[in-house]
């Protein structure tokens, strides 16, 4: 069997929606009394394994992204557990969460470092970053004097080239012009092949497919169905046809 | 729990350096004389308060010091040096409560978008500050080396050592006070404005201007609970008194007391809003 590289047991998720900003400001010292809420995950569980890739589909404000974002460790579950063993690099925001006055170089020893790597391996991958990302003598500049395409191409280099344990793509993803989307997606394949576990979140059933042979289907934060990729595409379409008709 | 603050510093302290190295920059990029304006701000508030009392109100040129314990004779200063040794570390103190407070809510690009070890970013603001600081100390420094020749005293005193036992307290106390402040800012505007509105007034309520060490009674120990009077009496210690830190145990236990206080309050309140401040932000 192989072993499973994340794992979410019976994950919640609530966002408390204040009222206002009395009601926040006292939050901070009190527990706030029958708040109003919204679930956006609700007793999420399952697990996935080593090189498996995964897709995530489901309408807007199905969990994807509060899914995703636990995943990366930015966001945290109230209740539960989750359990990642590796490395994770997320394709979703390329151009935030750089330090704007850094040079483009140093930003990927930032990165490097927060991703708990050591000097020596950064060193070795940087070249390779800096060739991907086609910024040529524009690394050595403050990350402030790039434009949004340059930004998001160092984003990008960086994530797939620190050799990740697990990706984490939005297909929603902008990488700038053409014949750079098309190397993007070249390389997105290539981790593919290589075995790294891929969780690929889409709109796209095509996609989806081509990608991901198992695929869980997210509806209002709770796990609709999880299975066969082509299964669970059925489900989300059938309900999608039955909403349709509803209206 | 209690480790998660000294954990996520663990390794990451180049970055630390190289991060608070930018936050200066950021500062004070652009600006013709660039860092010099860390030094002309202060300055001109300092040249303020030394005309609104000394020629403006006349009623302060002269401060007379009765240390506890009379362990020396009283000490007299004029108005403007002593004054001028007590503010320099209320600036950092000011800046460190107010910008500590707005900290996350600026750098929250570090918060919502990707996965950062938050409370070394109270740590990066915090020691950019504390160059600054360290650069007025250099400039006090040399004043008191000149006030002390031009009164006919050698310029070097061993007291002035004890700079390296206040500089890093005072730095490590209003760290761990932004652990609390910080993130409960970062949930709350209400928090962080009512933050900056009380700060403007502590100013006065602190022994800057005025000695803190004057008073009898129940203001005597209201004053000796202010632990900015504990850095502009400890500064004063160093630089003007010559007596030991060690010397004032009440005071310094009080501020021993505090500093656990606040360090145990912050670790506390960090733990308890890290994980929903990406929610807020």
């Amino acid at each position: 069997m192989a072993e499973p590289i994340i794992t979410f047991q019976n994950v919640s998720k609530t966002y408390i929606l204040y009222k206002n900003d009395q009601a926040r400001f006292k939050a901070l010292f009190f527990k706030p009394r029958n708040p109003k809420t919204n679930k956006a995950l609700n007793n999420v569980s399952f697990s996935i394994d080593r090189g498996e890739s995964v897709g995530i589909v489901g309408d807007n404000g199905a969990g994807k992204s509060t899914l995703l974002k636990m995943i990366t460790g930015v966001a945290f579950p109230d209740e539960g557990e989750i359990t990642v063993n590796g490395k994770v690099a997320a394709l979703l925001e390329l151009t935030a969460g750089f330090s704007l006055e850094m040079t483009g170089r140093e930003n990927i020893y930032l990165k490097g470092y927060i991703l708990g790597l050591e000097d020596e391996y950064i060193k070795e991958i940087e070249e390779n970053i800096i060739s991907f990302a086609e910024l040529g003598d524009y690394i050595d500049q403050p990350v402030r004097t790039y434009s949004s395409g340059m930004k998001m191409r160092l984003g990008f280099a960086i994530n797939v080239n620190i050799e990740p344990d697990v990706l984490v793509v939005d297909e929603a993803l902008a990488v700038g012009d053409a014949s750079f989307k098309r190397k993007c997606k070249d390389k997105i394949k290539d981790i593919i092949a290589a075995g790294t576990t891929v969780l690929y979140v889409s709109h796209n059933a095509d996609s989806v497919k081509e990608i991901c042979p198992r695929a869980i289907y997210l509806r209002k934060g709770s796990v609709i169905y999880d299975g066969d990729t082509a299964d669970t595409l059925k489900v989300y379409h059938d309900y999608k046809e039955a909403q349709k008709k509803k209206k | 729990m209690f480790t998660s603050i000294f954990k996520e510093h663990r390794g990451f302290g180049k970055q630390i350096f190289l991060l608070a190295k930018n936050e200066l920059i950021k500062t004070y990029k652009g600006a013709v004389i660039g860092p010099l304006w860390a030094a002309v701000k202060p300055a001109f508030t300092v040249f303020v308060y030394w005309f609104a009392f000394s020629v403006g109100i006349k009623a302060l040129k002269q401060v007379n010091v009765h240390l506890n314990g009379l362990e020396h004779a009283a000490f007299s200063f004029d108005f403007f040096t002593f004054m001028f040794v007590g503010i320099i570390p209320w600036f950092f103190i000011q800046d460190s409560i107010v910008q500590g407070a707005k900290t996350l809510r600026t750098n929250r690009q570090f918060i919502t978008k990707v996965k950062f070890p938050v409370s070394t970013i109270l740590t990066y603001t915090g020691l950019s500050r504390l160059f600054v600081h360290l650069f007025l100390c250099v400039i006090l420094y040399g004043y008191i080396i000149f006030y002390r020749v031009s009164n006919g005293n050698p310029p070097f005193d061993w007291y002035d050592l004890q700079f390296f036992f206040y500089c890093p307290l005072l730095f490590f106390f209003f760290l761990a006070l932004s652990w609390s402040t910080a993130p409960m800012s970062a949930f709350s505007k209400d928090f962080e404005s009512l933050i900056v509105s009380v700060m403007s007034g502590v100013f006065w309520l602190s022994g800057i201007m005025y000695d803190s060490y004057s008073f009898t009674g129940p203001l005597k120990w209201a004053m000796l609970l202010n632990p900015i009077n504990f850095f502009a009496n400890g500064y004063r210690n160093t630089f003007l008194y010559h007596r030991g830190f060690w010397v004032y145990k009440t005071e310094l236990i009080i501020f021993a007391a505090e500093l656990i206080g606040v360090t145990l309050l912050g670790i506390f309140n960090y733990n308890r809003l890290r994980k929903k401040l990406p929610d807020v932000l």
